[in-house]
């Protein structure tokens, strides 16, 4: 019994999100993409007349979280808003609703906030929507709210794309016919999820490269170990994929470890140690980046365009693209908006004098 | 004019004190000392204060019990589960007793086997956080019985929050029983010394059973208040309190050998914790700068705890 009833809570949210993506996807074309929301003059020099004030509650910390609070914080300072307090949960959801429960005595205007665990930080946000805050939500939509009422908008990754990009970037590194493993995220996380489960999907239509093993994984520092017990069981291994980069960083070193340089690792996002690894030819051959600083900016627009009754879309997606070797500098860019790292830079000179690159092609 | 000693039990006094005055001059101008303010911070930190009572009752016997979180976490999802079918009576009953007994299963393999505390509880911990993930399928259970989510959660009492009314009444009962109860000196009999605590003619096992059990009943009510707050139950809950929890005893005076055990000296640490959490919030300092900040506040309180006692 209980069972069936929580079979039929998945089935109504799995509904609710599919017509919420259907719902998402007429926005986009209306909303474009990457730059799909812009304020005019006008409407810039209401928000700062207003005098606004705008806080962040993140679910938790990276290079990916810090890109796309610079983003926001960047965006927030040119239209004249001040940033009260950032915050992030540790990924655990109590602490996400003590934050939002802080945040809330600041009585902010605007609200940027990547939900941990949407049931639960439900009435959090609410209230916070009820007293006044313009909330604008990153990748995890929450069930049952109302755009417009309770939040002003949602940014997020074409995760099915990301997924299928890398399923792309698994068959050109191993010409589409070998055995493949799968490290994945097991744990309840939206995004993670819906790009592991593309990943899969898009890895059918290749006829020959058959996914061997899949390996979950709770911590990033398990995917050595697991990578180490899935050489054993499936030495033939040709590439493995791992749901982001992080936690490629222990597959990397397992296969080191192993002498393993022909296996390639395909993740998703960009770190430092994993590009120097694929600026040597090492095990890393590809990612998928997004772009973590225009989801702040676009995130921090929103809010503000809300905050001053500007009308604002649903939903807004930002592109992503394919990193190999040829891209590195340019995805870098696009991803972060900063220099590339001195020590990537030399290293990726060094490299791509050895192999007779001269300059980084377009990121597409 | 009254002078009271600096010690390692009236530490936590003199260290809230200080920190509110200090927040009184660096805070005023922030929303730090308005009510809804300060609700919040007594709301936020009713589940830590109930785990760390817990916590307390272990210690005063010489235990420790680190699978506190991990009972939290499956006893919130049992709830939440049962409600579903159920009703409230039989999820709160069959949560609060499942704490217990999973609590008491810790004190009996410490026990019967001889095995210490840490390395039991260190084994419950996995074995319950595998199986919370396990029987949750990694999803959050919604609660929407608005009975639990009042007495539990959002409720209130001419006024009053459940949660704090919860942790009113908790404190005043953890306190009766290590002060004014025998079993509460048999507790710290036995923590203190077990050869004289046998030696008085006390059941030294049992109690210590009866003290893990103890353990594992507030870390459940401790669950059941998360679940309530939350309106949902998640497989991770109560994970990340273990550090914060073992600071807020050491901080409030107990010994973490055993038979010192202070519930309002506890409840002060856990309250100092979170008035500097929300503080450094309000000020605007960074992820980074709060975890160094509490850090460094947690060193010099033990100092000042080791000074003090020498």
């Amino acid at each position: 019994m209980l069972s069936k009833l929580r079979h039929c809570e998945k089935a109504c949210i799995k509904l609710f999100l599919g017509i919420l993506v259907c719902l998402s996807c007429n926005h986009l074309a209306v909303a474009n993409s990457s730059d799909g929301f812009t304020l005019t003059q006008q409407q810039e020099a209401k928000v700062q007349d207003a005098k606004l004030t705008a806080v962040m509650a993140w679910h938790g910390s990276s290079p990916w979280v810090n890109s796309v609070t610079l983003g926001a914080k960047e965006e927030f300072k040119r239209l004249g808003i001040e940033v009260l307090a950032v915050t992030e949960a540790h990924y655990d959801p109590a602490k996400q609703i003590s934050d939002l429960e802080t945040l809330a005595a600041l009585t902010p205007d605007i609200l940027l906030s990547l939900s941990i665990d949407s049931l639960s930080a439900k009435p959090s946000y609410l209230r916070l929507s009820k007293a006044g805050t313009q909330l604008v939500l990153l990748s995890n939509p929450i069930a049952g709210f109302i755009h417009g009422q309770d939040f002003a908008g949602l940014v997020g990754d074409n995760v099915d794309g990301m997924g299928r990009a890398a399923a792309n970037l698994v068959a050109q590194a191993i010409d589409s016919q070998g055995k493949v493993g799968m490290i994945y995220h097991e744990a309840d996380y939206h995004i993670t999820n819906k790009r592991d489960e593309a990943f899969v999907d898009a890895l059918e239509q290749y006829e020959d490269i058959h996914l061997m093993v899949k390996k979950g994984f709770v911590k990033k520092s398990q995917t050595a170990q697991l990578t180490a017990a899935m050489l054993i069981q499936h030495p033939d291994l040709k590439a493995i994929y791992v749901s982001w980069d992080a936690a490629a960083e222990g597959v990397i070193e397992s296969l080191r470890i192993a002498n393993r340089k022909d296996v390639k690792v395909i993740s998703h996002d960009l770190g430092t140690n994993n590009l120097l690894d694929m600026a040597l030819h090492g095990n890393m051959y590809g990612a998928v980046s997004d772009r973590p600083h225009q989801i702040g900016t676009l995130m921090a627009r929103i809010g503000a365009g809300a905050a001053t009754d500007v009308s604002t879309p649903l939903y807004t997606q930002v592109n992503y693209n394919s990193v190999t070797f040829e891209n590195i500098a340019e995805s870098w860019r696009l991803a972060f908006k900063t220099p590339l790292p001195h020590i990537l830079k030399s290293v990726l000179e060094q490299s791509q004098e050895a192999t007779g690159h001269g300059e980084d092609h377009d990121a597409r | 004019m009254m002078h009271v000693k600096l010690t390692a039990h009236t530490l936590v006094y003199y260290a809230f004190a200080i920190t509110m005055l200090i927040f009184t001059v660096l805070l005023s101008h922030t929303a730090f000392f308005t009510t809804a303010n300060l609700l919040n911070i007594l709301m936020q930190t009713s589940p830590i204060v109930v785990m760390a009572i817990g916590l307390s009752f272990a210690l005063s016997v010489g235990h420790i019990d680190l699978s506190i979180g991990a009972i939290v976490a499956i006893c919130g999802l049992v709830a939440a589960m049962l409600l579903q079918s159920y009703g409230i009576t039989i999820a709160v009953v069959v949560s609060l007793l499942l704490g217990g007994l999973i609590g008491a299963l810790n004190g009996y393999l410490c026990e019967r086997l001889g095995i210490p505390s840490l390395i039991v509880t260190l084994g419950m911990l996995g074995f319950l956080t595998g199986f919370s993930r396990q029987l949750s399928g990694l999803q959050s259970i919604p609660i929407i019985d608005p009975q639990f989510i009042s007495l539990f959660g959002q409720g209130t009492v001419i006024g009053i929050p459940s949660q704090i009314l919860w942790l009113a009444g908790l404190v005043f009962l953890a306190h009766t029983i290590l002060n004014k109860l025998r079993f509460g000196r048999h507790l710290f009999a036995v923590g203190a010394s077990k050869p004289a605590a046998h030696s008085m003619g006390l059941v030294v096992s049992r109690i210590r059973v009866c003290a893990m059990a103890l353990s594992g009943g507030f870390a459940a009510l401790a669950g059941l208040l998360y679940a309530g707050r939350m309106q949902s139950a998640r497989y991770a809950i109560g994970e990340s309190d273990l550090m914060a929890l073992i600071a807020a005893v050491a901080l409030g005076g107990c010994s973490l050998l055993g038979g010192r055990v202070n519930i309002i000296g506890v409840l002060l640490g856990v309250w100092l914790i979170g008035c500097i959490n929300n503080g450094l919030i309000l000020s605007g300092f960074s992820s980074n700068e709060q975890m160094m900040v509490k850090g460094i506040i947690l060193i010099a309180a033990v100092i000042v705890t080791s000074k003090v006692n020498k």
